[in-house]
């Protein structure tokens, strides 16, 4: 099937900076995808671009095989919401859902309706006389938010339209987008630096850096595989540990060292080559067991060693980091461990990403 | 009570230069609009609006046409400077639009003066271009003179206060309203300007009040009956030592500007509440 929107081969830029280099990617219609990368990755010009608000230097941008790359935002069937919400501050509630029906020479009649039943679907209703500043933070995004679905686009593009939320707001209405674009069917594309907000929120997940696509997929694919260093640390495997493996046929051993005995592993599709690589795993996919303990540890479970320095409760269970040479590590465990305590930190295989070291990048990637 | 003797101490400087030199003086002339000989009446008052009521209205109509067309051409300058797309134009216009402010009055009526006279370089320029025949010229050394030099001398002062207020609205703003599919002079007109009508209007208000006060120009370009209340004042002063009118012209110019000043803490007190 042919995706709906579709991106292909575009570079952007600004004056001789490129920002994104023959860049492809393909949305399909009723798919909320989540741009998610930290800031500076390219994921807003991305948007923007999308949006007709830059030009790309190369490259072109489709819409049910509409070519729109040089057309203006207002002719690509496209609404953005923006990140400030950029209400109007000197217009009502339904004057600024109303706007884009009123450039688009409805009659008043036609218009009413419509942000009449914008305001219910929101749970804006009554408020319809009120000035922007006049609401709170939740209900001035859910204007931007009518006033962008007002107009009835094909495609909604959300630039980190609940970064200027408080916390607990935020959490509801991540599922209120979520629900309200299930059920108008919109194809949406939302921007993100939140890794939980786009997991929760999107069907598939473009993770970005450094102006390229590191990888895409569901929110369990690029979670559970990562495939590449910086997803992995992005997706929260903060953990990394430099060792090194050799690999025969399908299995990997990664080679005892200081503070772990070798242990053989599946490769498991991975791409891997004998040499020096790069581990990571999550705090909370270890375990941790006294170092007395015997229990026979699963084939294919990494077994460091390693002091507990520090212990602390963020909430739910016990956070530890525990020191291996001159690397420090956090593991979580239901049980608190006394400081100074030698333990074993227990990795199970399939929450083991590892990774080739790549001369130069691997330190720049690391970040 | 030592800090607060402290206090009115370091005060009192500032307070002694406002009180000796514009509070006296202003109470001294508001005083002598109303002194007739040696007595207090109102003689002052009926004498200026006897001679001078034509020129009252006159002033208020030309100083209140330049604020408009001062209005129109700040917003149409500051707008471009915002919403323009050509960058070089954009940068030449923004070179270009603030050198009347650094030109003072007198010269601004001067430079006009030779420029819109009936044989000035104007009306020359058109004749030696064949669009008018000598016979055609006329000299704009009449009120629309004096209108002419105002907006000239004011647009930059006032653009200057617009397009940084336009400059520091949020551009996306702007955007959303381009991504609805709003022309440039619509979201100039309908999303632009509303966001800056506060800073607008008080560019105006100041512009309002300064050209009430400019005799330079009047001057220069239109000494003729009817002229503006400043180069009455002068006259008054000057020709016949007539200070009890002077002073009431004065205290008319003054009641005029405290009009559009209360309209300008109106605005300023609604927009804090």
């Amino acid at each position: 099937m042919r995706p709906f929107l579709s991106v292909e081969k575009m570079s952007v830029g600004y004056g001789t900076t490129t920002v994104l280099d023959k860049l492809d990617l393909g949305i399909h219609k009723g798919e909320f995808v989540a741009l998610l990368g930290s800031s500076g990755c390219g994921k807003t010009t991305l948007l923007r671009t999308i949006a007709g608000f830059t030009k790309p230097f190369f490259g072109s941008i489709r819409v049910a095989d509409r070519d729109v790359t040089q057309m203006p935002p207002d002719k690509r069937g496209m609404a953005l919401v923006f990140q400030s919400y950029a209400l109007w501050p000197h217009m009502t509630v339904a004057q600024n859902i109303g706007y884009g029906l009123k450039l688009q020479r409805r009659s008043r009649e036609n218009i009413d309706a419509r942000v009449n039943e914008m305001q219910n679907l929101l749970g804006l209703a009554g408020l319809g006389d009120r000035k922007p500043g006049q609401l709170s933070g939740g209900q001035r995004q859910r204007v931007a938010l009518g006033r962008a679905l007002a107009i009835d686009p094909e495609i909604l593009l959300l630039d980190e339209p609940l970064s200027n939320l408080d916390a607990r707001i935020r959490l509801t209405v991540r599922h209120e987008i979520r629900s309200l674009q299930k059920r108008l069917g919109i194809t949406a594309i939302h921007v993100t630096h939140d890794r939980e907000e786009a997991m929760v929120m999107a069907d598939r997940i473009i993770i970005m850096n450094a102006g390229c696509i590191e990888q895409e997929g569901s929110p369990e694919d690029v979670y559970n595989k990562p495939a590449s260093p910086f997803v992995a640390a992005f997706m929260g495997a903060e953990n990394l540990l430099s060792m090194r493996a050799r690999v025969q046929g399908e299995q990997v051993e990664l080679m005892e060292g200081s503070f772990n005995p070798s242990v053989v592993t599946a490769r498991a599709g991975r791409t891997l080559a004998t040499g020096p690589i790069e581990l990571r795993f999550r705090a909370e996919a270890a375990r941790l067991a006294r170092s007395e303990d015997k229990t026979v540890l699963q084939p294919g479970t990494l077994e460091l060693r390693g002091q507990v320095t520090s212990v602390s409760y963020p909430g739910g269970h016990w956070r530890h980091a525990i020191r291996l040479g001159e690397n420090e590590i956090l593991v979580d465990a239901d049980t608190p461990f006394n400081q100074g305590e030698t333990v074993r930190v227990c990795i199970p295989a399939k929450s083991l990403f590892i990774f080739n070291v790549v001369e130069g990048l691997a330190e720049a990637r690391a970040h | 009570m030592q800090t607060r003797f402290l206090a009115l101490l370091l005060v009192l400087p500032a307070l002694i230069m406002i009180v000796l030199f514009f509070i006296v003086p202003l109470f001294a002339s508001i005083l002598g609009a109303f002194e007739v000989g040696d007595s207090f009446g109102l003689g002052n008052f009926s004498k200026s609006f006897d001679l001078y009521s034509r020129d009252m209205i006159f002033t208020v109509v030309i100083v209140s046409i330049s604020t408009a067309l001062i209005g129109i051409l700040s917003i149409a300058i500051g707008g471009y400077l915002t919403l323009g797309e050509n960058p070089r134009s954009v940068a030449i216009l923004r070179w270009l639009y603030r050198w009347p402010m650094f030109i003072p009055f007198i010269v601004v009526g001067q430079v006009l003066r030779t420029f819109l006279a009936k044989n000035g370089l104007m009306n020359n320029i058109l004749v030696s271009l064949g669009i008018l025949t000598p016979l055609q010229t006329t000299g704009f050394l009449d009120w629309r003179g004096i209108v002419i030099a105002f907006v000239w001398k004011q647009t930059p002062f006032v653009t200057l206060l617009v397009a940084g207020a336009m400059a520091s609205l949020d551009r996306s703003t702007i955007e959303a309203a381009r991504n609805l599919g709003a022309s440039r002079l619509r979201i100039l007109i309908e999303i632009v300007v509303p966001q800056v009508s506060g800073t607008l209007l008080v560019g105006l208000i100041l512009s309002f009040v300064t050209m009430m006060s400019v005799l330079s120009v009047p001057l220069m370009i239109n000494a003729q009956s009817p002229t503006m209340l400043t180069a009455d004042i002068a006259f008054r002063i000057n020709a016949h030592g007539d200070y009890g009118v002077a002073n009431a012209l004065g205290v008319i110019s003054l009641l005029l500007t405290a009009g559009v000043a209360l309209i300008y803490l109106r605005q300023t007190m609604k927009d804090r509440l």
